[in-house]
């Protein structure tokens, strides 16, 4: 069996990414379950749209789509309804799907096309230096809310399973073996699989938020992060669900009819 | 089998030092030629993977190869007659 780092472009290594950066962990994550899956580079696609998380599919050996800004999603549905033999995984940012892409997303989500999108949520737009997304937690300092981000961010994993998606699952890039499992599983189901990988950025989030470094930005997710199991629990009970905590674990898998599957 | 930090790839961010379930790898104090601090390695023989990788035949515990943003982390074979059993790749 091969190993995963195989699947990097070793030319172009080390990459970009600032210190710490948690968008790494999610590309070894996701190249390991493509090579568990055992597809071959050729019939392997990576499609990305503007930001940080989007220059991943430059450091892998298939092929791959570099788009524009928040049309990840609608190039790889022409690239899958094209050649439905290929595998389409499209990895892209909170930037990038939830605020310029966001229509895509849920009308990707509602038809149901066979993708599988890895979403890394860092937050902010790290690119450009901070400015805060629609997934800037409450009261979080970013270049431009300097007072504390006062509106309430974006759920994405709940909204996929609201617009439809087949799989939803989110888990944080301390968890690097759930990530897997989860990214494996979404490769495996037909229609559209969503995962949403939460990861640090030490550099334009956490170290305005009182978390130096990248280890402490780790161990805040890994605090703040409540198995789905425990989340649902506290809900029936009719526990207060703490504010600053987060569910992680696997939303939802179901059976909907999906677009863009081959033909046995 | 053998642990390595390849120092061309690492930036320094010390994760691998929060998940080693052995707490192998340690912050490190001297800056390299490229001016970051590598973690250095703690008695790397009680790695678990290098120990076991061959007999099990897959990856054992591997977290610190799937943390590590950088791609850094690996595990390759040692010469069977090398005097020095295990150390940091320079």
């Amino acid at each position: 069996m091969k190993d995963f780092r195989e699947w990097l472009r070793e030319d172009r290594m080390p990459h970009i990414y600032c210190t710490g950066c948690g968008n790494g962990t999610v590309i070894n994550c996701t190249l390991n379950a493509v090579n568990q899956m055992g597809w071959e580079p050729e019939n392997t696609v990576f499609i990305s749209g503007i930001g940080c998380s989007s220059r991943a599919p430059g450091y892998i050996i298939t092929d791959s789509l570099h788009t524009t800004h928040g049309r990840a999603i609608p190039f790889a549905t022409g690239v899958k309804l094209c050649r439905p033999d290929l595998h389409v995984v499209v990895f892209t940012g909170d930037g990038d799907l939830a605020a310029i892409g966001g229509n895509h997303f849920i009308h990707a989500c509602r038809r149901n096309i066979d993708l599988t999108v890895v979403c890394m949520n860092n937050y902010i737009y790290g690119m450009t230096g901070g400015q805060g997304s629609p997934c800037t937690p409450l009261g979080a300092i970013s270049t431009t809310t300097p007072y504390g981000c006062d509106e309430a961010p974006f759920d994405l994993a709940s909204l996929a399973t609201a617009a439809g998606a087949n799989y939803v699952s989110r888990w944080t890039s301390y968890h690097v073996k759930e990530l897997t499992r989860a990214v494996k599983a979404g490769l495996e189901t037909p229609g559209l699989s969503f995962i949403e990988a939460m990861v640090q950025c030490p550099t334009g989030y956490g170290r305005r938020n009182k978390l130096r470094d990248a280890r402490l930005m780790v161990q805040w997710m890994r605090d703040h992060s409540v198995l789905m199991k425990k989340w649902k629990q506290m809900e029936a009970e009719g526990r207060p669900l703490p504010e600053d905590k987060f569910p992680v674990g696997e939303f939802v898998r179901r059976h909907r009819p999906a677009m863009g599957v081959p033909e046995e | 089998m053998k642990l390595i930090i390849d120092e061309t790839r690492c930036k320094g961010c010390n994760l691998c030092t929060l998940v080693c379930p052995y707490k192998i790898f340690q912050e490190g104090t001297k800056p390299n030629h490229k001016g970051v601090v590598v973690p250095v390695l703690d008695r790397p023989e009680r790695c678990t993977n290098c120990r076991l990788q061959k007999l099990y035949g897959r990856v054992l515990c591997g977290v610190c190869q799937m943390i590590c943003p950088d791609q850094a982390i690996t595990w390759v074979d040692e010469d069977p007659y090398s005097p020095e059993k295990v150390v940091v790749e320079e």
